[in-house]
């Protein structure tokens, strides 16, 4: 990208909330089923049919709100969008116009190793639209009303946004924070977090160029490479003396590119006025209070943790808060043992994350006991057992849940650290080495590592390691 | 005497003492039907065997034993913009010709539970607009006074019906007075309830903020058993209000000592004709002379609330009726080319004039640039107006008004003139501009035998006070006169 | 007063034959002319009213869906869903 230029991006994040119905009426929102069999005359827009607002919808979105540290309206109310199409039974959508539930938040994303700011303008809740099925082999286009009414919270950012990767990172976070406090499934494949992209460039220093609203970007991959096209676009066109218009362009992601859906003249008149059908959404502070309560600490509050308190690489953090299980895993281990946080991140981004995916079982029923993880965490640190031993007792642990400190005696384990004992064999093997004594001394120092590999076989593998090569350097330097 | 030709009340009497069945006051009423609604034409659809069926099913039950509602057995019938499961609900349009809903209203479910026979569905004004039920796609409602006439509208087939015996009540809907302007041309009983007291769900809407489902029938306590049996709590309709309604009949009062009966000065003004301001006058007197209190009043904002009913009802349509698109069920053009096209020419085809004017006003009100202007000062007004009646109800129970400045008009004189077949809204609109219910009872009749009708108006849920006020002018007129229509 | 009739139409998608428009002109003139009979009043503020609460419906999912009888009144079906001309996006 031409370095003269700074990008803004502002996102809107569409977000299908896994609530058991749907938002207006009570037929079940899951996803998948045969076509046209989760509707039902309100849903499809029948004449006379009504709508009543599902109670777990407000809750979803005050939460987000809440996570996003929005001011939570306590009085808010519904609006039409009024469009044709044919996905769209009554030819409105159910949305929120000037009083959405939740305004004014921000979210702090990790990136390019610190944190960033960026602005929430508002969330607010609307209905989906329904599907409709194209086919080649037919001259018309179907429609499918199972996704009508599946609810919907959108979130929409200041443009705040100056590169693809901070828009990455944001909608990264805004996934997992979704998933943190469960009221989104989070499936791309299935369409549930969509996100529309407003973008302008404009030279370093000067005024905030004409934006441009891309729709249809289905995956988060898929908004990196829009925010790029669409800002190469326009830097080419500005260089080439043109100017940018304000218009709505189709993100194509098989292609790569973007395509006019339509021009500011032809801007949509959607008519937004409050839907008479609906009343007032009056919340009252206790119940506020009781959700805001209810928030876990967030995935990008515990990464900037693990990384600002434990000392984490940036890299182990990620992957540790990909999933609220995951971190709390991490932090039930870490609780109430003195280990390092870095042992018990190898361990969970090792050994359990690999289990996890040999037996694509959740983590907490892999049948790892944190407190028992973290027991033979302190033994290997305590350097009571070898990492070879510290494995074994793991699997052993697996299948007799057997605790830790038992298995190592069972097993005999425990790592020999007398330094009588070990000096003895230390001294064994010196005497029955003495080429890779020579060798060592004129200069072919991996001869160390044959050593200690030596004396560890000499001692069944109990003796540590560190110890038997600070003796034998004792000798070899000596 | 017919049976058809007596009131719910009498008949519910009868039945539960046995003096007849529902099937012999079912055949009495569908044989009216045939005698009398060619020349009437209050029906689009009538259900003869599936009312007979219902009838001798309540009949049974009643040899049973059963503990049965009044209303049970008594034979209604209903505007064709509420929706009756598997009965082709039609709102007088070519583009719901063909329309069979997939599920009953809130009052028909209602209604059902309470056994009373459904007769059939009412002629309308396409969608419930217009004064006159000339706007049906289908057919011209008559006046049972004089078939040269209008019956009135939205609800003409509902007012026609109650009034010449096809019907022993009717449920019509209210959006601006259609219920109450047909009932005052047709010289029968209509209530337009408090706004939320009657679910809206079924109801094909027109303007939701201010369409009610209300009761029409021959005498106040007809209205009133119908009425307690259609209102209440719907959780399908988050509008419905939960409130503890009274047992109407059970209290029946009809004694006006010492009423406060408002009359506001701005509905007596110049627009009425003499005749009806006169006897709507009579009608304060004679309350006045049996211990009611009469109240000077004024409800200045009265001048702005026709503006403000437009505005606001045509907003709220042109996004209700937009959902008639050809795609999932209604009227669908046989050529297109596209699906743009789809939409415009099945909307075209297939709405009527009015309809479609009032779409493009409420598209007007509504576009960019124009919402502050019209669509949210028409909400601020509704506001003052709002605050208005709340102030006049300081100093009195109710209001006694006109229904309508003049009484029925011939067929086909105003309709190619809005203004003026608006105009028959201007004294009804304000009440449910403002949510509250009205009565329309019949207080005399013009030179020309035309019934004219006087419309009460109270606080919300007041519907009581208002019964017990006309019910208190019924028992003075000594009933109301509808000799002519049912003989 | 000038009304945009054509654009109106566009945006209720409905369409007019020239005469029916020049009619409807007419009568949409004298109908707006009646509708701005307002008070002047301040509309400065948000239409939402605090005093009418509503309750809200519990998040729970009734399975009854009749698909025949949703789909019996749609002018064209095809494998269990509602036909549209082609829609190009």
């Amino acid at each position: 990208m031409n370095q003269d230029y700074e990008i803004v991006v502002g996102l809107e994040v569409h977000a299908e909330l896994n609530t058991e119905s749907k938002i207006y009426c009570s037929c079940r929102n899951a996803f998948g089923r045969e076509v046209n069999t989760l509707c039902c005359p309100v849903c499809m827009g029948m004449p006379g049919t009504l709508p009543t607002l599902n109670e777990k919808v407000v809750e979803y979105a005050a939460k987000m709100g809440y996570a996003l540290n929005c001011t939570i309206n306590p009085i808010s109310k519904q609006d039409r969008k009024n469009y044709f199409y044919p996905d769209l039974p009554k030819a409105y959508q159910i949305s929120q116009f000037d009083i959405p539930l939740c305004e004014n938040g921000y979210l702090d994303v990790w990136v390019n190793g610190g944190e960033k700011r960026i602005g929430i303008t508002r969330i607010h809740i609307e209905e989906d639209a329904g599907k409709l099925i194209h086919d080649d082999s037919f001259t018309g286009t179907l429609v499918d009303f199972n996704r009508c009414g599946v609810p919907l919270i959108e979130i929409v950012s200041e443009p705040d946004i100056r590169s693809s990767a901070e828009a990455k990172a944001y909608l990264d976070t805004i996934k997992s924070i979704l998933e943190y406090i469960n009221i989104s499934d989070c499936k791309m494949q299935e369409g549930s977090i969509r996100c529309d992209i407003n973008v302008s460039v404009h030279k370093k220093g000067e005024p905030f160029g004409t934006r441009v609203e891309m729709k249809n970007v289905n995956t988060f991959s898929g908004a990196v490479r829009a925010i790029e096209y669409e800002a190469n676009r326009q830097i080419e066109v500005l260089e080439n003396g043109g100017m940018i218009s304000q218009e709505t362009r189709r993100w194509d992601d098989l292609k790569g590119q973007n395509f006019l859906l339509r021009s500011k003249e032809d801007a949509q008149d959607y008519r937004y006025f409050p839907e008479p059908d609906l009343m007032t959404i009056v919340l009252e502070q206790d119940y506020l209070d009781s959700i805001k309560a209810s928030i876990p600490e967030l995935p990008n509050k515990k990464k900037a943790r693990y990384i600002k308190e434990m000392g984490l690489p940036e890299e182990d953090a990620s992957l540790l808060v990909e999933t609220k299980e995951k971190a709390d895993f991490f932090e039930q281990i870490l609780e109430g043992a003195s280990i390092k946080p870095k042992s018990a991140a190898n361990w969970v981004l090792g050994d359990v994350s690999r289990l996890m995916n040999e037996t694509n079982k959740p983590i907490f029923e892999l049948g790892i006991v944190p407190t028992k993880l973290a027991e033979i965490i302190a033994m290997l640190e305590q350097g009571k057992i070898s990492s070879s031993a510290g494995k074994q007792v793991f699997e052993e642990m697996l299948k007799t849940g057997k605790e830790p400190a038992v298995l190592v005696k069972e097993l005999g384990l425990e790592q020999v650290s007398d330094t009588g004992a070990l000096q003895e064999i230390v001294d064994a093997v010196l005497a029955n080495n003495q080429k890779s004594i020579d060798d060592y001394r004129g200069g072919k120092t991996n001869a160390l590592g044959f050593l200690v590999g030596q004396c560890m076989k000499a001692s069944k593998g109990k003796g540590n390691p560190a110890l038997m090569k600070e003796m034998l350097l004792k000798v070899l330097e000596g | 005497m017919e049976l058809y030709q007596l009131t719910a009340e009498q008949l519910s009497a009868m039945l539960a003492k046995k003096e007849c069945s529902s099937e012999e006051l079912t055949r009495s009423v569908l044989n009216r039907i045939e005698q009398k609604d060619g020349e009437i034409g209050a029906y689009l659809t009538v259900c003869g065997e599936e009312a007979l069926k219902k009838a001798a099913e309540v009949d049974a039950k009643r040899a049973a034993g059963e503990n049965l509602h009044p209303l049970a057995g008594i034979p209604v019938g209903i505007k064709d913009n509420i929706c009756t499961r598997g009965i082709r609900t039609t709102c007088a349009s070519r583009m719901l010709e063909n329309f069979v809903p997939p599920y009953d209203a809130f009052v028909m479910e209602k209604l059902h539970q309470a056994d009373a026979v459904i007769l059939g569905k009412l002629n309308m004004d396409e969608f419930a607009m217009g004064s006159s039920t000339e706007n049906s796609y289908f057919q011209k409602t008559k006046n049972p006074f004089d078939l040269d006439r209008v019956p009135g509208g939205s609800s003409g087939g509902s007012a026609a019906a109650v009034s010449s015996g096809e019907a022993v009540l009717t449920l019509g809907s209210d959006t601006g007075g259609s219920i109450r302007q047909p009932a005052s041309f047709c010289g029968v009983v209509g209530l337009k309830p408090t706004y939320s007291a009657v679910s809206r769900y079924g109801l094909v809407a027109f303007a939701s903020s201010l369409d009610q489902i209300g009761p029409m029938g021959r005498s106040v306590k007809d209205t009133a058993m119908m009425f307690q049996a259609i209102c209440g709590r719907d959780p399908h309709d988050a509008t419905s209000a939960v409130h503890d309604y009274p047992d109407y009949t059970a209290n029946w009062n009809t004694d006006v000592k010492g009423l406060r009966i408002g009359l506001p000065k701005e509905y007596f003004g110049d627009g009425i004709s003499a005749e009806v301001r006169e006897s709507v006058m009579k009608m304060a007197e004679e309350l006045k002379n049996r211990g009611a209190e009469l109240v000077e009043g004024s409800l200045p904002s009265t001048d702005y609330a026709l503006a403000a009913y437009y505005i606001i009802a045509c907003a709220e349509a042109s996004s209700n009726l937009a959902r008639y698109d050809g795609v999932r069920y209604g009227y669908r053009a046989k050529e297109f080319a596209n699906l743009t096209e789809m939409y415009e020419k099945s909307r075209s085809e297939g709405f009527g004039a009015e309809v479609k004017r009032r779409i493009m006003l409420g598209t007007y009100v509504l576009s960019s640039g124009y919402y502050d202007a019209y669509y949210k000062k028409a909400k601020f007004t509704q506001i003052r107006i709002q605050e208005e009646f709340a102030k006049a109800f300081d100093s009195c129970d109710l209001l006694l008004t006109p229904t309508v400045p003049e009484t029925s008009f011939r067929i086909g004189e105003n309709i190619d003139d809005q203004i003026k077949m608006y105009m028959n809204d201007i004294l009804t609109v304000t009440v449910n501009i403002a949510g509250l219910p009205g009565i329309s009872v019949p207080c005399g009749f013009d030179g020309k035998g035309l019934p004219i009708g006087a419309q009460l108006i109270g606080p919300k849920f007041s519907e009581g006070t208002l019964f017990r006020c006309a019910a208190g002018w019924e028992e003075i007129c000594g009933g109301f006169d509808l000799s002519r229509t049912l003989a | 007063m000038k009304i945009d009739i054509p654009h109106l139409a566009k945006l209720s998608r409905l369409t007019f034959s020239p005469e029916e428009e020049a009619k409807f002109e007419k009568e949409m003139e004298r109908i707006v002319e009646m509708v701005e009979r307002l008070p002047d009043l301040d509309a400065s503020g948000a239409l939402i009213d605090p005093d009418h609460p509503m309750e809200l419906r519990k998040d729970q999912a009734v399975d009854r869906t009749n698909r025949t009888e949703l789909l019996q009144n749609a002018p064209e079906v095809q494998a269990g869903c509602v036909v549209v001309p082609k829609v190009v996006d």
